[in-house]
């Protein structure tokens, strides 16, 4: 089920300022065979943009499972359960839809576009009174295949605990360590969203990893 | 800082990582959480 927050809003503003500057490529994930999505990408919105249905289709199949996990990392779950990011993931995407058309390539990835409008999305949300709301969890069709109680419930605890941890970083080594590990970014592309060259981004993973550590550690042996 | 990359890369690649550390740990544990049932969801463009 969904809490129907399925309403685009107000739409981003695509201009050339916000689309600007970089000479990379878009490369906005890495494939399991370390090929690059840049080119298929950059097609791919190119004839989206043109209105080329099946590009459409295509270009929100990439886009969306990391959009989802950028979501669900930053949101966390509501009553055990993902609804809420998983709606805010779905509006980014919907927001993007609704933007393509007004959409111009000036070099810049068009992964530092999704994820500012997913940056944007979340924050709304984490604004909002959304997460009071607590959606009803649907019955299950069939049998739950997935893991069984007691892994889930580890699994949630500690997913929780890297969360707290993660938001008591300063705000650009969170959104770096997001966008490079659960959203699966190169250190490049996450360079690009974030408007930093590939050494500024491993010298600030470097740091934010130490840091976390030492979170970590401390809350060991406290 | 190499190493710290080559963690990074493998956890943003879905790949086995040594677990050296708690922090490494988490952050292993928050992707297995977010990545789970992804593909359920999903969007279709309207016409």
């Amino acid at each position: 089920m969904t809490t129907g927050r399925t309403s685009v809003g107000i739409m981003p503003n695509v201009t050339e300022g916000c689309v600007a500057d970089a000479k990379t490529g878009v490369r906005l994930a890495t494939r399991s065979d370390g090929a690059s999505y840049g080119d298929d990408l950059r097609d791919l919105t190119s004839l989206a943009v043109q209105g080329d249905r099946t590009a459409i289709e295509s270009l929100l199949t990439q886009l969306r499972p990391m959009v989802v996990r950028y979501c669900r990392a930053r949101l966390g779950r509501v009553s055990g359960q993902y609804h809420i990011a998983d709606d805010v993931a779905q509006e980014v995407c919907i927001a993007v839809l609704s933007a393509l058309p007004r959409y111009r390539d000036m070099g810049r990835p068009f992964a530092s576009f999704v994820f500012g409008i997913a940056s944007h999305k979340v924050a709304d949300a984490l604004r909002s009174s959304v997460r009071s709301a607590v959606p009803t969890q649907d019955l299950p069709d069939g049998p739950d295949e997935g893991p069984g109680p007691e892994e889930t419930v580890v699994r949630y605890i500690e997913a929780e605990h890297a969360r707290r941890l993660l938001s008591r970083l300063p705000d650009n080594q969170r959104e770096l360590l997001m966008l490079r590990v659960v959203s699966g970014l190169s250190a490049e592309e996450t360079g690009n969203v974030l408007g930093m060259s590939p050494g500024a981004v491993r010298v600030a993973q470097h740091r934010a990893l130490a840091r976390l550590r030492a979170m970590a550690e401390l809350e060991s042996i406290a | 800082m190499a190493e710290t990359e080559a963690i990074l890369r493998a956890l943003s690649r879905r790949e086995p990582v040594a677990v050296t550390d708690e922090a490494v740990r988490l952050l292993a544990a928050l992707i297995d959480d977010v990545d789970q049932r992804c593909s359920s969801v999903s969007i279709t463009p309207s016409a």
